[in-house]
């Protein structure tokens, strides 16, 4: 199995990084690694030209609010600073060979997934390539026959879940300028576009809430094996207490759909008349209805629907008795 | 008798040295053998010595035939395998770390289409392109090969057809990897797509253009392989029990999973011999192969068989790769490497079949096994590979341990176009004696009986004949049994843990070597050859071809040669990798290698030793009937004062006999019927074993995380526990593997879907529950110092085991593997439904209340356990069958003693007159040769 060849650049400051950008046509960003490099070797999409974030020191901020794009996940699930429910999601990624390498923000930026997608050169001719990687041959999805509009694989990254459950918010820089948005806006529902990034730009950092502090959370995963694999489905929970009365509640879904699902509205509404055990099955239930993942991971869409139910209810026991 | 070979006492020195250094002219013996990282000999470590021969090593089940080779020096004691220093440091050589000066790199182009006519294939372009050394198609490799001669249907390369996706249809070499792959997709193949088969029972249909075409001997114009009907005993009798379980298993295909790809290099000398190096299980098989395919005679080719990073079955096929290889280095005149990546590697395959399994389990209202009923359909992929005995073993291989009043078993393999299914660790057992388990399960439930008990009141003794006619030799069943239940608290816990908690007994049955050579042998050819060398360094070069494929079995023959010569291990040097230097050794497949490769070592070290010890005599002057092999001394029994050492007796028997060499072979004794298929799953011995397995279910996802699993094995003799604990505990994880997570998924148009390990599951240590490994050693009478084989048999009972335990933890009957959480928890829900319960957490969890039979059969158990015993020491030498418990006569032919039994192997129309029994239908075909084709 050989890398197609590239040109690897390695800018030292964040601004190189985007001036470099603007000159190159025909690139990828890589951080950790560890996403993009098993995609090269299958030949998914690769570029002539790939720029390396590892130099760029601007992106490694890391504290309670402020998450640095290039912090490796090892080192957010082990830091003091950051929120308990980003060190819990964080410490559930991949297998801590994986952790050491990857960075939050290849983590948000994660291409989406796909059975019929994430397979060698040779195995993806014999079903005649399919719409994510044509190969210019403009063929279907073999997900969802007989139509070459949407791709619809699947999006696995744990963060994105804590993140939209604890309302942070994206900031992306490029040539133009910085711009950012809250968390759920950076995703845009098509499995090849995935996300609003324009060409040369780049996510920076992640800010959380001044108040995130005051929120707790939890996250539930789907997944065979306790390391390594891919979530199937994720629900992250964040909450706020105030005088034993939920004052605020919000849930986030990944590893469902071509992007991660925000389901807070639901949650505000749940917590109009919270009654417990109730309130939390009919939320769990909303949040089932509201996912339709289609058939191209390991687990059938049937159950990792019903599932979401289940890791919904486990993710809000701790509200079980208010 | 020499000056200075005789120990002055007293006269070692004033000063001793305790550093262990010899002090020069002061030692206290002689020269001692040279080698061993102590200088020092040793007297006989009587620790290790049984005590038929003078030991103090206790003896519960009687000598044997071994023991007065033993000389208490590595036989019993954990020691580490002999080539573990090359593999943790790294200098361990596999098949892609070899590397050749010039060579050039081989890269096979594959099949895109499930099933094609090739019509034509143009390799002008890539011929042309530079750095192209040679580009070879099925032209080039016309004859046929397959690992078994009675099905050979495989070739180098397509000659008219692609059977699968990855099926190879050419091969180029080239000087670098990027050129070889430019020049593979420069090849144009016209193809003309064909209708495939994926479903294994549309395999038994007639089809317009079955995957192969057998002449003559093919079955109608199906695409079954092979079929296979027996039906022994009573079935009548069967048919009538009171109680009865019957399931209906599905099982998915499996790959082996281990760690190094196949990866070969080939290399045609300037004398015009051809030297493959390749990480192979069977390196013999595929020397026969090479010289079937390259039409050149077996001694112009050397394969060199190199470290096997994990073989499981999955190495043990002569491939089509090895061919190619060879075919191009041969047309470019230059070294070729060929390596796989692991998509090819799942592509290859040959690993467990896809299986559908009707399971049938009976019992009488006396608590015996009134029949078992089994209809096995297993998916062979494209090609036969193994097939034909798998479609044997998975019925055969469950008439033992238990006495049974009944054997119906229909079986049969089809060809789809999938990649090979072959032989994989538990070979053909794995599964249906995971539905044998499950069923006994079952209906020890119906009878209200303890599962425990139901089988500790059924097991057949030791030396007896199963119903089809295997001879059973030594069996630690009953031990394995006990053992499991005392270590894992079985009477407190069965039945009495709370809803998601379970646990789960299983057990175990597999060949210790298969009976016949794969290669029909009229001449009774030996299964293994081994010869020794001594020269004056007193070391002993042990050449064998006994392929080390990670399992020990280059330890476990220099543990052979070193106990009988009571030299230390690193004296002890094994060449096992060339087919130049290596007599024959028929291969690591069917857990053969220790029982075979093992007796052959004792025999060759025992005619070295008798050389050695006739110098000796000579030296001392006492006969060897009084002198006695200690660690590198040969010594007088009564006065271990007098002696002489190894190396000075090597070097007299060396001056009197010129050059110091032995050999010895094993051959496998005459036994087994004569009925069609008899030879199938016969073997000199047999492995037994039982597991309890505890689970933890979560009832509301369907997870199931083994807890922990006491398993007990039965390998006759642990040569060396270190390694058996570690296939146990191996095999507990790769049968973990199959029950809960691997299979190999194909999508709904045909295509493998998972060929990687990250969507393969293999499960990671994170799920590995605690093991406890716990080794039985029922002293086989014909294994080497008693030894049985350790290496597949411990895989099959974590499987039921497992099964089991999900059954106590939460009510339901598994009866489709892996038992993935989607597959459990459609279960679950549709039971809810069932019994009408809303929330899982609500489920009943089955109990158990001893009914009238439970005390019958703990009597009947204990009664048996003293028969066992007195047959184990063979007091009680009578014969005995299975039929006994039946109240047959032992001497007499079954036939004789009771209208209806059975013995039949060719179905009549009323046999095959269940339209549900899916093997049996591939009976509704005629052979050709049968209706009269030309």
């Amino acid at each position: 199995m050989r890398m197609p060849p590239f040109t690897l650049h390695t800018p030292e400051n964040l601004a190189k990084a985007l001036a470099l950008a603007n000159e190159l046509d025909n690139f990828d960003w890589v951080a950790g690694g560890t996403d993009l490099l098993p995609n090269y070797k299958w030949h998914l999409n690769p570029k002539p030209n790939v720029i390396s974030l590892a130099k760029v020191n601007e992106l490694t901020a890391l504290s309670g609010t402020v998450i640095g794009a290039m912090v490796r996940i090892h080192d957010l699930a082990n830091s003091e600073d950051a929120h308990p429910l980003i060190r819990e999601t964080a410490a559930t990624i991949a297998s801590v060979m994986i952790r050491r390498s990857a960075t939050v923000g290849g983590n948000i930026c994660l291409d989406t997934r796909c059975y019929w997608y994430n397979q060698t050169e040779e195995w993806r001719r014999s079903i005649d390539w399919c719409h994510k990687c044509d190969c210019d041959t403009e063929a279907d999805c073999r997900v969802i026959p007989n139509q070459n509009t949407l791709c619809v694989a699947t999006y696995q990254a744990d963060l994105a879940a804590a993140f939209i459950a604890l309302d942070a918010t994206i900031h992306l820089a490029s040539g133009a300028g910085a711009r950012s948005m809250p968390f759920a806006e950076f995703f845009q529902l098509d499995g090849m576009t995935r996300n609003v990034l324009k060409p040369g730009e780049l996510v920076t950092h992640v800010t959380l809430p001044e108040d995130a502090k005051n929120w707790q959370g939890a996250y539930q995963k789907l997944r065979l094996r306790e390391t390594w694999d891919f979530p199937e489905a994720g629900v992250a929970a964040a909450w706020k207490l105030e005088g034993g009365k939920i004052t605020g509640l919000r849930v986030a879904t990944t590893g469902c759909e071509s992007i991660p699902g925000d389901h807070s509205e639901l949650a505000e509404t749940a917590i109009v008349e919270w009654s417990g055990k109730d309130s939390i099955r009919e939320l769990a239930d909303g949040v089932r209805k509201a996912v339709k993942p289609v058939s191209n991971t390991y687990f059938p869409p049937a159950y990792r629907r019903k599932m979401l139910r289940v890791l919904t209810r486990r993710a809000l026991a701790p509200l079980e008795h208010l | 008798m020499a000056k200075g070979y005789r120990q002055a006492p007293g006269k070692s020195g004033d000063k001793k040295r305790t550093d262990g250094k010899r002090v020069a002219g002061q030692q206290d013996f002689g020269v001692p053998g040279s080698g061993g990282s102590n200088p020092h000999s040793n007297l006989q470590d009587l620790d290790y010595v049984p005590e038929s021969v003078g030991g103090w090593k206790k003896q519960p089940r009687g000598p044997h035939v071994h023991d007065r080779h033993i000389t208490g020096m590595t036989i019993g004691k954990s020691v580490p395998l002999v080539d573990s220093n090359w593999k943790v440091t790294g200098q361990a050589e596999y098949g892609d770390d070899i590397r050749l000066q010039g060579e050039l790199i081989g890269k096979i182009l594959r099949s895109p289409h499930h099933y094609a006519k090739i019509r034509s294939i143009d390799v002008s372009a890539a011929e042309a392109m530079e750095g192209v050394f040679a580009v070879a198609t099925g032209q080039d490799s016309v004859n046929k090969f397959g690992v078994l001669p009675v099905t050979k249907d495989e070739h180098a390369m397509a000659q008219d057809k692609v059977r699968h996706v990855g099926d190879l249809v050419a091969c180029v070499c080239a000087i670098d990897e990027a050129t070889a792959i430019e020049a593979m997709n420069a090849i144009i193949v016209d193809y003309e797509v064909l209708p495939s088969i994926h479903d294994m029972e549309d395999g038994l249909k007639d089809s317009e253009h079955p995957i192969h075409d057998r002449g003559k001997y093919h079955i109608g114009e199906s695409n079954v392989q092979k079929r296979v009907f027996q039906q022994f005993g009573d079935l009548d009798g069967m048919k009538s029990a009171p109680f009865v379980h019957e399931s209906d298993w599905e099982t998915a295909g499996l790959h082996h999973g281990f760690t190094e790809p196949h990866a070969v290099v080939a290399h045609w000398d300037p004398a015009g011999r051809l030297t493959v190096w390749t990480p192979q299980q069977v390196p013999h098989y595929l020397h026969r192969g090479l010289s079937a395919v390259l039409d050149i005679p077996m001694h112009q080719i050397n394969v060199h068989r190199t470290f096997v990073g994990g073989g499981f079955g999955g190495k043990s096929d002569p491939f089509p790769h090895e061919m190619c290889a060879a075919i191009l280095a041969r047309k470019s005149g230059r070294p070729v490497r060929i390596n796989f990546d692991r998509e090819e590697v799942y592509w290859i395959n040959r690993g467990r079949h896809p299986s559908r399994i009707q399971m049938g389990v009976f019992a009488d209202d006396e608590g015996r096994i009134a029949g078992i009923e089994t209809d096995a359909l297993i998916d062979g992929g494209a090609f036969a590979s193994f097939g034909h005995v798998t479609t044997y073993y998975n019925g055969v291989l469950h008439t033992a341990p238990y006495e049974i009043g009944a054997f119906n078993y229909t079986g049969a393999r089809v060809w789809t176009n999938k990649p090979a299914s072959g032989a994989m660790r538990g070979h053909g057992a794995v599964n249906s004696r995971c539905a044998v388990e499950v069923g006994i399960d079952a209906v020890s439930e119906q009878m209200n009986v303890d599962p425990m008990t139901f089988r500790l009141a059924n097991l057949l003794p030791p030396h007896s004949r199963t119903i089809t006619g295997f001879r059973v030799t030594s069996t630690g069943m009953r031990e394995c049994l006990a053992k499991v239940r005392e270590q894992s608290g079985w009477d407190e816990k069965f039945r009495n843990l709370p809803l998601g908690k379970g646990i789960g007994v299983g057990c175990g049955f597999f060949i210790s070597g298969s009976g016949l050579p794969i290669h029909w042998d009229p001449e009774n050819f030996p299964h293994a050859t081994v010869h020794l060398q001594c020269d004056m360094d007193g070391g002993v070069t042990v050449h064998t071809g006994a392929a080390d494929i990670g399992q020990g079995s280059d330890t476990a023959v220099a543990q052979a040669v070193s106990e009988v010569l009571a030299l230390p291990l690193d004296m002890i040097r094994i060449r096992s990798k060339e087919s130049d230097t290596a007599p024959v050794d028929l291969g690591s497949y069917s857990s053969r290698v220790t029982f075979m490769n093992c007796n052959a070592a004792i025999k060759a070290a025992c005619e070295l030793r008798d050389k050695v010890m006739k110098a000796a005599w000579e030296i001392t002057g006492y006969n060897p009937d009084v002198l006695v092999l200690g660690d590198r001394r040969i010594y007088y029994k009564h006065d271990p004062a007098v002696g002489v050492s190894w190396l000075e007796a090597v070097h007299k028997a060396q001056a009197d006999v010129g050059s110091l060499i032995a050999s010895g072979a094993y051959r496998t004794p005459p036994m087994g019927g004569v009925h069609k298929g008899a030879a199938a799953g016969l073997a000199p011995a047999y492995s037994f074993s039982a597991y309890v397995a505890e689970v933890d279910v979560d009832v509301e996802t369907g997870f199931v995380k083994i807890t922990k699993a006491w398993a007990a094995h039965d390998c006759g003799k642990a040569l060396n526990p270190l390694a058996v604990k570690g296939q146990i505990i191996g095999s507990c994880h790769m049968g973990m593997g199959q029950v809960l997570s691997e299979e190999m998924k194909y999508g709904r148009d045909g295509h493998l879907m998972n060929p990687d390990l990250l969507d393969y599951k293999i499960m990671s240590v994170h799920e590995m529950p605690d093991v406890v490994p716990i080794i039985v050693e029922s002293n086989d009478p014909e294994g080497p110092f008693g030894a049985k084989e350790a290496g597949e048999g411990p895989l099959l009972p974590i499987l039921p085991a497992v099964c089991n335990a999900i059954y106590d933890a939460i009510g339901i009957r598994i009866n489709e593997l892996p038992v993935t959480p989607d597959r459990l928890h459609k279960r679950i829900e549709k039971h809810c439904r069932k019994i009408k319960v809303d929330d899982p957490l609500d489920l009943p969890v089955p109990r158990f209340e001893p009914g009238p039979l439970q005390q019958v059969l703990v009597e009947r158990a204990e009664a048996h356990a003293k028969r066992d015993h007195l047959r184990d020491i063979q007091e009680d030498r009578s014969s005995y069958v299975n039929g006994v418990l039946f109240g047959f006569d032992p001497d007499k032919p079954m036939a004789e003693q009771k209208e209806g039994w059975r013995e039949a192997v060719v179905p009549t129309p009323q046999d095959l007159a269940d339209p549900s029994k899916r093997a049996a239908r591939a009976w509704g075909h005629v052979e050709r040769r049968h209706r009269g084709d030309e």
